[in-house]
Formats: C-alpha cells, structure tokens, sequence
C-alpha cells in the first residue's frame, strides 16, 4: 500500500538516482537524458510510483469497459475480438476492388474498407475530362449504384463490415439499396462510412436519418488519422477531434436531436504513429477525454455514449521511397502501438506507400502484419498490457491534460467550426518544423538522413526494380488507362438503361427537398434507384447550396483534412 | 532579382495536403510569392497561370496519373501561348513515370522527404533563368 510517507521516500530515492544519472549522461557524447515528445511533452528516462502519485485507480484507470474507459472501451477487449484486419482497398472499377476483396479475404482480412478515388470530389462523371489520370488511379471508381452493386458482389456484408471511405451521402444511399435487394432490414444493417463530421446539410442529414433509421451504422466519423498525418502532435489529435464532435453535437442538438440518440455511432479514424509509448498512451488518454467531456459537459446518459471506438491505420510520412522494406519494420512498430493501445480496428500501411498504391504482394505483408502480432506475440491476450507502466499512466495523464487544455482554447474561440482555420495553422506549421528537423539531421529518419545508401547500393530498390520487371508479377502498381474504357463502357451502360423520365422526376424532387432544408436521404434514395449518377448528385448541390462549380462534397472546409 | 517570383501552386486533390501547405509556406519564407490554386485541373492551372502571370507553374500530383495530368497540363499550356513557363512537380512520381514527364518538359521532380532547402534553391534557379529570358 503506497503511503503517502512511502511515496515521499521513493522520491528522495529518486531525485539522488537523477542526479547520478545527470552525471553519468553529462560525460556521455550524443547522450540524451530525457526527450521531448511529439506533443511537447518532456519525458524523463525513467519513472516511477512517485510519478503517478496522484492517480486514483478507481476514477482514472479503472477496468476495461468501466468509465472513463483509459483501459477499453469493452470489458474483454481482444479477448473477445481480435483488432479488425481490415485493409484499406481501392483500385481501378468496381470489379477490380471486388476482386481484390475476394482476395484479401481468402487470406484471412476480417473486415473490409473501400475507398473512393475521389476525382474531383466526384463533382464529374468519369468520361469528364476533368478528372483525366484520377479515374480508378488511388482508389476505386464508383460513379453509379451499378459501381456499387459490382463492387458488393458476392461480399457477405452480414458477415463482413464494410466501411465506406466515402464522405458522400450517395454512398449511403447505394449501400442501403444493396442492402435493400438482399432482404435486409436497415433495422440490423451494420457498417460504416466516413461521414467526416462537419456543418453541412449532407453530414446532418445522414446523421440524423441513420439515428433513426439505420441504428447499427456508424454514421459519424472523425478522420483525425489525416489530420494527424497533417503534422499535428498526438494531443491535439485527440483535442481537435473531441473538439469537432462537440461543436458537430452542438448544430445536432439544435436541430432536435439528444445526445444519447447519436454519438454512440461516431466513430474514430486514428493513426498510429512512430513515437511508441506515446502512441499507446495516446488511445487511453483519448477514451478518457471523450468520456469525461461528453458526460460532464453534454450530460451524455448512456454508457455507450461514451465509448471511444476506433479504427486506426498506421502512420504513412515516415515510409521512405528509398529502401521501401524498411517500412515493412516502420508499419509492424506502429501497429504493435494500436494493438497495445486497444484499437477496435486496423489497417497497416504497404511498404511501398511512397512509390504507389498496394499489390497483391505488398497488401497480403500488411495483413500478415497483424496476423502475427496476433497469433504469435501474446500480446492481445492481455488487455491494456501497458497499463501500470509508471511512464504509460504519467504519459497518459499528461495527453489528457495538454487535450483538455487545447479544447479549452478551441471552445474560447467559439468550438471547432470556428476555430478552424487556427488548427490548420497548428498542423501547417508543425509540419513545416518537422520538415526541417529531419532536413538538419535531428529528427533521424533511417535511409533518408543517416544510414543513407546511394542509388546503386540500395539493395531494397533493386529488388524492387527487378520484381517489377518480371511481366508475370506485379511489382509495383502501376496505372492501366483500360480502366478508363471499361468505367465509360460501364457508365454508358446506365446511361443508356435508365428512364430519363423517371430520372429527372426524381432528381427535380431531391432538389426541392435539398432547397427547402429537408431531409435529403429518403429522396437521394430514390434518385440513386433511377440511375442518377455521383457527378449529377454533386450538381444538384451545387445548385441546393449555391456552390458554383460543384463545391467540394466532403467536408467544408476540407483544408482540415489532411 | 529585383522582384520576388511568382510561382501558382496547385494540386490535383484534396486528400493528404501536408507537402502542398509544407512547401507553400516555405516558398513564401524564402521569399518566392506564392498563388494559392489550391485543387485545379490543368486547365483552371493555365487559367489561374495567365491571370496571375506567374513565373514558375508548380503541381503536387499524387491522386493523378503523371504522365496524363502532365501531358494534358502542357497541351493547355501550349494551347494558351504559355509553354515556356517552368513546370516542376512534387508528390508521388514512379521512377518511370518522372523520366517520362521529364521528357514532356517538366523542369524538375520532387520525391516525398526531399530537403526543403535543395527545393528552394532549385525552384529559385529556375524561375529566375525563365525571368531573365523571358521578362527581362
């Protein structure tokens, strides 16, 4: 039992083992006592009880699936359920992807993700030659339900959550059309979509229709995995995404909604980056915040309500394009961290993230990834096997301290939708620092700034140029402008198909229902049936919201996202 | 150089800004004036490029095939009399890929992680051998 006199004790000890310590690293060359975090955070070289006196078990470490959640949000975690292998997937047409699901799936990805190519938006069909080079290239082409139901063939979506990559409403409205055809209620229709959390009538209205109708979706989303990417510090990652489902709470609590009927199906996008044990402490440090937040200042009422649940994808700025199987190390680290960290779902980043978008080859490493973390580590046996670490739990308290001191100052001026243009600044110029401490050699990054290798000698590189020579493997991704043709042909086809009566009867009263501020999902619906296409959906909110050349249809303003 | 360069910035999509907004901000502390376009196809980037008369035309390509978004880009630009404005290119170029937009014309090729100094300095040297043969 930790007395306060015992605790006094063990800081004397300690405060003589630093300054021993101080000496030692003094004559040391290159020595380092202490570091600073991503965040900012000072961290000694060791702690101990004396460090986390003031913790209380009970209230801020408690047990997994207790509040306020540091250790889980569910009682068995892992135990339970492994973190999802769930792969972000996306290239060339529908029947592509599905192909490539088929395949992730054979080998044994228990979840799934789609994500769009997203061409402009998808403010253009993809025969517009204003997305010349995008059609199919970084993601899957997706311009009618026909896409849709392509892409769902033969996929159990009852067996198989699928998450939609997609900020669109007309990805909704397709996904509930398949589900629809396949006999299934929208009362136990499960999966997600990236509804980035943002003040705009399509986010709303697919929150507030799903609320209702789709209750199992997960309807909202907070893509702080991007922001992060952004160059921000993992503190604020946590602060600015509580911030935006605060102020995104704040316009669903105007327009009618309670707490309790929404936030339980938002979920978290995160990432999970280099700095280890930061990392790991970062997911508890966020469970707690979102719980505190939401129950002391929305009086949120459910449990589940504050349930911090997230899918979380490894960190890409630090895969190098030189010696790109390094990254297969750098990704296996960050994804030790989430799995630690508690994490519901993953998606590890391919080795070769700066050349190009996955193969077959560097997708099925990455599934392998987690596989093994899983099968052969011990360490999903465990639940929060870090907590109890006297650094883990310092490190946690201090991201919850530093997170609520950053919502404090986005709250002063005036919540997430208004101080966003401040949080781009944060990122913007963190990255820039960052930027520079690798470029003067302080930040190392193995192969780009020490451990360097000429072209001749990267042995990785060339092993990679002689895989992509070999006409029967594919090496390396690369582009097949076909896609285009086959995607016009596919296009055509519904073009041709659809009853341009019906269309432009359905599409005049999606566009009346969008003006006049009313819920558009149930129309948006019956568009989609009627072979209205991804581009003249975004037309007709150019015109519903007055955005002349299409405005983007992802979150406004997307600037955030990064 | 009396005036600072004038450089339009652009990038094919809106995912993953970190290297646009990186190399904005630092184009601009390094004196350069930096036009914003923010997502542009080619031919709002020629638009914007004659509009603002600028002097170096720089395009972050990663959701985009290079070689289409680049070849289309320089057709424009032919199109508009502006072919000799510098194009340099940063984002997510295959090694095939850069040889081959090289060829079309593009000045320069920036990977991910490249020193922000060894930009500058290039983009500099390259604008201003286009203002002294074109503007002086």
């Amino acid at each position: 039992m930790l007395t306060r006199e015992i605790i006094d004790e063990i800081k004397d000890a300690q405060n003589i083992y630093e300054e021993k310590l101080s000496e030692i690293v003094k004559k040391i060359p290159g020595a380092e006592n202490g570091h600073t975090t991503s965040s900012g955070i000072r961290v000694k070289p060791l702690y101990t009880p004396a460090d986390i006196a003031q913790s209380n078990f009970k209230d801020d470490i408690s047990f997994p699936g207790q509040y306020p959640y540091t250790r889980g949000v569910f009682s068995a975690g892992h135990l339970a359920r492994s973190a999802s292998i769930r792969q972000v997937t996306g290239t060339g047409t529908a029947e592509d992807t599905n192909k490539r699901w088929k395949y992730l799936l054979s080998h044994g990805v228990t979840a799934l993700a789609f994500v769009k190519d997203d061409g402009l938006g998808c403010r253009a069909d993809s025969d517009d030659e204003r997305v010349a080079g995008m059609v199919g290239k970084c993601g899957v082409v997706l311009d009618t339900l026909y896409d849709y139901e392509t892409l769902f063939d033969g996929i159990d979506i009852t067996r198989y959550p699928v998450h939609m990559i997609a900020g669109t409403a007309y990805a909704l409205a397709s996904y509930l059309i398949i589900a629809e055809k396949r006999s299934i209620e929208y009362k136990t229709l499960r999966g997600s979509m990236s509804n980035f959390l943002r003040n705009d009538n399509e986010c709303l209205d697919i929150i507030e229709y799903c609320s209702k109708n789709v209750p199992l979706f997960n309807y909202g989303y907070l893509d702080m995995r991007n922001v992060r990417e952004g160059g921000c510090t993992a503190a604020e990652e946590i602060a600015f995404g509580v911030s935006l489902a605060m102020a995104e709470s704040d316009v669903l609590i105007e327009r009618g909604l309670k707490i309790d009927d929404f936030l339980h199906r938002i979920t978290w996008f995160v990432n999970a980056s280099p700095d280890f044990f930061e990392e790991a402490a970062k997911f508890r440090a966020m469970r707690k915040v979102w719980a505190k937040i939401f129950k002391e200042r929305y009086n949120a009422k459910k449990d589940r309500s504050l349930l911090c649940r997230m899918h979380c994808q490894t960190y890409a700025p630090t895969l190098t394009r030189e010696q790109p199987f390094n990254n297969i190390i750098r990704s296996t680290i960050y994804s030790m961290a989430a799995v630690m960290g508690g994490v519901q779902s993953l998606s590890v980043n391919s080795f070769d993230e700066a050349l190009s978008i996955p193969t077959e080859f560097s997708a099925l490493l990455s599934v392998r990834t987690q596989q093994i973390i899983d099968l052969e580590t011990n360490i999903s046996k465990v639940i929060d096997p870090l907590g109890g670490s006297y650094y883990v739990e310092a490190l946690t308290d201090e991201l919850e301290k530093k997170a609520m001191s950053i919502i404090d100052t986005i709250q002063s001026k005036g919540g997430a939708f208004n101080a966003w243009e401040w949080m781009c600044g944060r990122i913007r110029k963190a990255a820039q620092k960052t930027q520079k401490e690798i470029d003067a050699g302080i930040s190392p990054l193995v192969g780009v700034n020490i451990h360097k290798l000429s072209a001749e000698d990267d042995l990785q590189t060339k092993a990679m140029e002689i895989l992509d020579k070999d006409p029967e493997f594919e090496g390396l991704y690369k582009y097949d402008e076909s896609i285009v043709d086959r995607q016009v042909e596919r296009l055509n086809k519904v073009r041709k198909e659809r009853n341009d009566g019906k269309l432009k009867e359905t599409m005049d009263e999606l566009l009346v229902t969008m003006k006049e501020g009313n819920n558009m999902i149930p129309d948006l619906i019956k568009a989609v049936k009627s072979g209205m296409t991804q581009a003249e959906f975004a037309g007709l909110r150019a015109i519903a919201y007055n955005q002349p050349g299409g405005g983007p249809y992802v979150c406004a303003p997307p600037s955030l996202l990064a | 150089m009396e005036k600072s360069l004038k450089l339009l910035f652009s990038r094919d999509d809106f995912y993953h800004q970190r290297g646009y907004w990186v190399l904005a901000r630092t184009f601009s502390d390094a004196g350069i004036e930096v036009i914003l376009g923010g997502i542009q196809t080619p031919s709002e980037m020629v638009t914007t490029a004659l509009q603002e008369d600028v002097d170096i035309i720089g395009s972050r390509i990663m959701q985009g095939d290079p070689k289409i978004f680049i070849s289309l880009l320089f057709d424009k630009m032919k199109e508009m009399k502006i072919e000799d404005i510098p194009v340099i290119v940063g984002g997510i170029v295959p090694k095939e890929d850069e040889k081959k937009i090289k060829m079309l014309g593009v000045k320069a090729v920036f990977h991910p992680l490249t020193p922000l100094d060894s930009i500058t300095d290039q983009v500099k040297n390259i604008g201003c051998n286009y203002v002294r043969k074109h503007k002086a």
